[in-house]
């Protein structure tokens, strides 16, 4: 029943595999919940962990500044979407 | 007798930049005159809770209570209903936020920065006796407790602070954070030393290593960074090629020598740490890499009977009571744990603290934490674990464990898990341990 694409599911695996979810399956989750807080319940130092496997796998740095860090953050889809617009390897 | 003495608000020339707001100099002629605006547009209360996140916004809204005599309420987080039961217990407060808050529960007041005249303000004087600021502390029972702070403390705190970091030699720099400036440790150092040293601070927070990389860059130097231990561990590892910083100051968790040697290395500059809690503020440093001994800043005195110690000093209105243990040597002390961490178990005594690093001395084992549960029972209470050990089971950690402590402070149970309910300064609330504890107790099973 996976709605995921291939670079959602290599993100969403990427995040399991950084902050050590031990409990879930990247195809289980879910596409448009949001990452933090609710949905997987991440708080802002995994957001710096996940930064860094992000810098190290994609080859960018993300940042905070701008205004679309809420919406590339809201979800595992929009976070993929951002790295897929930004990623340089 | 009441204290009559008045002091500045700022102590930069008119000309100075004091702040840079989104990437502009704000001199301070034009800072001391939007406060003076600002605090004209007030609501007529005595105090009202500063939630600004900027900290240019943040400086201005709590500059302009000082101007009007209203009260700084600083809450210890920001959640809304923790927030309104700050509020509540001051029945004529409001909040300044930026814009308003349709979740908070709470009369609002916006901090509006439309550009006044710039006419000669007169030098801005507080009366050292004013009460600047009430900062809460989350607190053992789970309601926030109130610490009062003073306007003449807070400028004889930041007075000892700039002799110790010699902030005069980085006078036309600026200060760049990572921290927010509603706790103890991000208002003396962010909001504080800036208005009362020649040093200017950038108004954001910048969060990622690039962020701060990039805030860096667009500041005046010498640059001085002020952060913690979580954000100097992310920048280290980032990678990137950094800006010349000239000091960098960490506090709210201690910081490892390895940690503090990357970081030297990283911005080639000297890494140092303040010692203080909010009751206090900052009373002493060290330089991670020097050791383990902190120096008291001067004048800072710890009066000690069997390793408990109170904090004397000008800017405290009182003997004040700290909650570590602490040892004393000539010229500094060595910080033995947390009072409170001091666990009794079967007549045998020992720091939770320093057992903790027993677990965390095991190879794998990347992070725990240990609670106490029971300890009013007779023998002293149980010990339990939270540990992030992927690689490792249950019983590994266990069977090396026992070869590090008495068994009688063996956790039970030890669950492992994937990570710990770290805040956003690294800290592990024990309301949030035990919920996780119970979780895992009503989850499933898996121990």
């Amino acid at each position: 029943m996976s709605e995921l694409t291939p670079v959602e599911l290599e993100v969403g695996q990427l995040i399991i595999d950084t902050l050590n979810l031990e409990d879930i399956a990247a195809a289980d989750i879910e596409a448009e919940a949001p990452l933090f807080r609710e949905g997987l319940g991440l708080d802002s130092i995994d957001a710096l962990e996940l930064a860094l496997a992000i810098s190290r796998q994609y080859g960018f740095q993300l940042r905070s500044d701008d205004e679309n860090n809420a919406r590339i953050f809201s979800s595992l889809r929009a976070l993929a979407a951002h790295i897929a617009a930004h990623h340089v390897k | 007798m009441k204290d009559e003495t008045l002091l500045p608000l700022t102590l930069h020339a008119p000309q100075d930049i004091v702040a840079w707001h989104q990437g502009q100099p704000i001199r301070c002629v034009e800072f001391l005159a939007q406060a003076a605006a600002l605090a004209a547009t007030l609501p007529a209360a005595r105090h009202a809770v500063n939630l600004c996140e900027d900290r240019y916004l943040f400086m201005l809204a709590f500059a302009a209570l000082l101007l009007r005599g209203q009260v700084n309420l600083l809450p210890p987080n920001r959640a809304s209903h923790v927030v309104e039961e700050v509020a509540a217990a001051f029945p004529d407060s409001y909040c300044l936020v930026e814009r308003p808050q349709a979740d908070l529960a709470v009369a609002q007041h916006a901090v509006n920065l439309a550009l006044p005249s710039l006419a000669v303000v007169a030098p801005a004087l507080i009366p050292a006796a004013q009460l600047a600021a009430i900062i809460f502390t989350s607190g053992s029972t789970g309601t926030p407790r109130p610490h009062c702070k003073y306007w003449g403390d807070l400028v004889r705190g930041a007075a000892r602070a700039r002799e110790r970091f010699v902030l005069e030699h980085y006078v036309g720099g600026t200060i760049v954070a990572t921290v927010p400036p509603q706790h103890m440790y991000g208002l003396e150092s962010t909001i504080l030393y800036p208005l009362l040293s020649g040093l200017a601070v950038h108004g954001g927070r910048p969060f990622f290593p690039e962020d701060l990389r990039q805030a860096l860059n667009e500041v005046a130097v010498p640059r001085v960074l002020v952060t913690t231990p979580v954000h100097l561990r992310a920048c280290v590892a980032a990678g990137l090629s950094w800006p010349d910083v000239s000091l960098i100051i960490s506090a709210t968790a201690p910081l490892s020598a390895e940690l503090a040697a990357a970081a030297e290395q990283a911005f080639s500059c000297e890494v140092r740490e303040v010692y203080g809690c909010t009751e206090t503020g900052a009373i002493a440093s060290r330089r991670t890499l020097d050791g383990p001994r902190w120096y008291p800043y001067t004048g800072v005195q710890l009066h000690c009977s069997e390793g408990r110690c109170k904090a004397v000093a000008d800017f405290l209105h009182e003997p004040t009571p700290l909650n570590d243990v602490i040892e004393q040597h000539a010229d500094g002390f060595i910080l033995l744990g947390r009072d409170s961490d001091m666990v009794n178990i079967g007549g045998k005594r020992a720091s939770l603290g320093d057992l903790n690093q027993r677990l965390l001395s095991i190879p794998g084992v990347q992070d725990a934490a240990l609670l106490l549960l029971d300890a009013d029972s007779e023998r002293g209470g149980r010990l339990c674990a939270l540990v992030v050990a992927p690689q490792l089971t249950e019983q590994t950690i266990l069977d090396a464990l026992r070869l590090r402590m008495d068994e009688v402070f063996l956790p039970r149970p030890l669950y492992r898990v994937a990570r710990l309910p770290r805040n956003d300064t690294g800290k592990l609330p024990r309301g949030e341990l035990l919920a996780l504890l119970e979780r895992l107790r009503t989850g499933d099973g898996l121990q």
